[in-house]
């Protein structure tokens, strides 16, 4: 079996944070939730989410968490990743916060991703 | 042609039917135990997996925006945090169906922003978000209470066993849920090896016009063997010949002509004279909305709420509570409807539940089951109090002994009042009455001022007071035998509750004999209630024990 991407050791590789203002109009209900879960759970590293400077990390895999969160417009999200492709997978989910969950523009693709 | 074979049991309900014998039992055994181990984990797994499915196939077809909302609820059956609570619970030695809908309860109250009621602090901030008026956050917890009754209906439709319609059902004992869950327009009978004329599906089948015997020991024949039933008599008899046949009637053409109909057909408008106890019916089930006319009764005295649903996952859905409600008021007019809190535990089992335990009627049923079980509690209480918005409801305790336990339901349903009244949801705190079967209670009704009204639940309260298990047939002609110490009590019963100036009916088998209608009138009962087949014939004995004078009410 392929051995996995080392994790351990060289932590700035696979290690990523961001920083985005949530801007959609009302904040992160039903389907920017949606979106936003969808895509994190697209890439194989974990994701969190933290919200105003709290340093409560929540899963950003589950819609549960991030609904339960109730974010609102204004909330200042940190978004962190670690493992394989964490680079990759911070920068879209900034990218689809900021384009307001492509919600005026695809209704059909939930998650945001090119099709 | 196979050699007739007659065997005598007890007559559990009269009539005659004969059909295809069905054997109950071996082939799939439905619904086993959903109390241990692994299997209620696997039920949750796989009622969630339909559920997903089903959202699949339905968002296949939707509009976008349609299926942006079915995409929601997909999202949150697959997050693992969703289940995870409700997998806690089974590790607990929860059922599936419980522990899956209390954990979404549990969910939705945070969801609406009110998670921990106990630590008020949170509450201020909540309360402002409240305020503004079309919170989008609220239309998830819609979403979450859709999703709840999705998956408690996937795991209610995995495990019911039906028989086909028309058969003669065989088996040592009937489950009432199988009885409840079976169409019997077509017909059909039930004969039992064991059972008893006492027990919950016998009233049922009597209620219904199911002929029925217990006691026959083992049935013979095999499956599809024509088995004639006759429940006056009480004898099953394999292959009947030709000219017995005849004689039985073939499916009975209305299903709520019971064969005990009022001999003189009395005007229907000929209400009891004026003092006399009012007349109410019994309801197990919505096919007996079919068997009266509300224009002729004083409204519905007693549903069994619990022979309303036949899987736990329906017990669990207040959705599914709410509807079956609404159709009872709507039913009655504006009349009033007494609704009695699920009576589980003893003898009346709810698979993934209660286990029916017959051992148990001394145990954890009625009210004891419920305040053990706060959840399932909570979610009858919520659609009781949203039908009660709806029309005249009120709600009966079951099994009540001491008043600290009719404190502790008033208790949650204010809790719960408070609690649709913080979500914006229309509800009505109804009057809150307790069945009167237990003695200790009984004898001490000066102790519940609280009590709106009462309720005497004589089945119950008979096999309490001559400690006669009343589905044992070796001990049941004792019942008969305390009938005396029973109208003394009732007596009692008459009088605390004129002191206390609330109002006491009767339900339960003696209601509904005619010949005790005389003296249960002159003991001063405000209402009587009874199954529909014999409205007409306590009417009729109502009116004919009408003294000269009224009786003497304080």
């Amino acid at each position: 079996m392929a051995e996995p991407l080392p994790l351990i050791g060289r932590p700035s590789a696979h290690r990523c944070q961001a920083e985005v203002e949530v801007t959609h109009g009302v904040g992160l209900h039903a389907r920017p939730s949606v979106a936003f879960t969808r895509l994190a759970k697209s890439f194989p590293c974990t994701v969190e989410v933290a919200l105003d400077g709290s340093a409560d990390w929540l899963n950003g895999k589950s819609i549960v968490k991030i609904i339960g969160a109730r974010i609102r417009r204004g909330t200042k999200m940190r978004i962190r990743a670690e493992g394989a492709r964490a680079q990759e997978a911070v920068a879209a989910l900034s990218e689809l916060v900021r384009r307001n969950f492509d919600e005026d523009r695809k209704p059909g693709r939930a998650d945001g991703r090119p099709v | 042609m196979a050699a007739r074979c007659e065997q005598r049991g007890q007559p559990a309900s009269p009539g005659r039917a004969v059909g295809p014998l069905y054997r109950a039992g071996e082939p799939a055994e439905a619904a086993g135990p959903a109390g241990s181990g692994g299997e209620p984990r696997a039920a949750l797994t796989a009622a969630v997996e339909r559920a997903i499915a089903e959202l699949r196939a339905l968002a296949a077809k939707a509009d976008a925006e349609s299926a942006g909302i079915l995409d929601f609820q997909i999202e949150l059956l697959l997050d693992g945090e969703l289940l995870a609570p409700a997998l806690a619970r089974i590790e607990r030695g929860e059922g599936a169906a419980l522990a899956f809908a209390a954990a979404m309860n549990e969910r939705i109250d945070e969801v609406t922003g009110e998670a921990g009621e106990t630590a008020s602090e949170t509450d201020s901030e909540a309360d402002e978000d409240e305020e503004a008026e079309p919170d989008p956050f609220a239309l998830r917890a819609a979403d979450l209470r859709d999703l709840q009754h999705r998956v408690l209906d996937a795991l209610a439709g995995r495990t019911r066993a039906d028989f086909p319609p028309g058969a003669v059902y065989v088996g040592r004992d009937m489950p009432p849920s199988v009885f409840l869950a079976h169409d019997w327009s077509a017909g059909g009978a039930i004969a039992l090896g064991a059972g008893s004329a006492a027990s919950h599906v016998a009233l049922l089948a009597r209620a219904r016009g199911v002929p029925m015997v217990v006691g026959l020991g083992a049935v013979p024949g095999d499956a599809g063997d024509p088995l004639l039933v006759d429940g006056t008599r009480g004898t099953a008899c394999l292959h009947p010949d030709g000219g017995e046949m005849a004689t039985a009637p073939a499916p009975p053409s209305p299903p709520s002509s019971a064969p005990a109909r009022a001999p003189v057909a009395f005007p229907a408008s000929l209400a009891p004279a004026v003092g006399g106890p009012g007349l109410f019916a019994t309801i197990d089930t919505l096919a007996d909305l079919d068997g009266f006319d509300p224009a002729h009764v004083d409204g519905v005295g007693l549903v069994r709420t619990e022979f309303l649903f036949t899987h736990a996952a329906e017990a669990l859905s207040e959705e599914r509570h709410l509807a079956v409600y609404r159709r009872l008021l709507a039913a009655l007019g504006g009349k009033p409807v007494t609704l009695r809190l699920l009576d589980l535990g003893g003898d009346k089992a709810l698979p993934g539940l209660a286990e029916g335990d017959p051992a148990a009627v001394l145990g954890l049923r009625g009210v004891r089951f419920l305040l053990a079980h706060p959840d399932l509690a909570r979610i009858q209480a919520r659609a009781l109090m949203r039908a009660a918005a709806l029309g005249p409801l009120s709600v009966l305790l079951p099994m009540v002994t001491v008043p600290a336990e009719l404190e502790a339901m008033a208790l949650l349903f204010e809790e719960e009042a408070a609690r649709l009244a913080r979500q914006g949801v229309e509800a009505r705190l109804p009057p809150l009455g307790i069945m009167v079967e237990v003695p200790a209670a009984a004898l001490t009704l000066d102790l519940f001022p609280q009590a709106a009204f009462f309720s005497v639940g004589t089945n119950d309260l008979m096999q309490y007071l001559a400690a006669a298990a009343r589905d044992n047939p070796a001990v049941a002609p004792l019942c008969a035998g305390a009938e005396t110490a029973m109208f003394r009590l009732l007596d009692h019963i008459c009088a605390s509750a004129r002191a206390l100036g609330r109002p006491v009916s009767l339900c339960g088998d003696l209601a509904a004999r005619p010949e005790a209608a005389g003296r249960l009138r002159a003991l001063g009962f405000d209402g009587l209630s009874v199954p529909p087949g014999q409205i007409e014939a306590v009417r009729a004995a109502l009116a004919g024990a009408a003294p000269n004078s009224p009786p003497g009410r304080g």
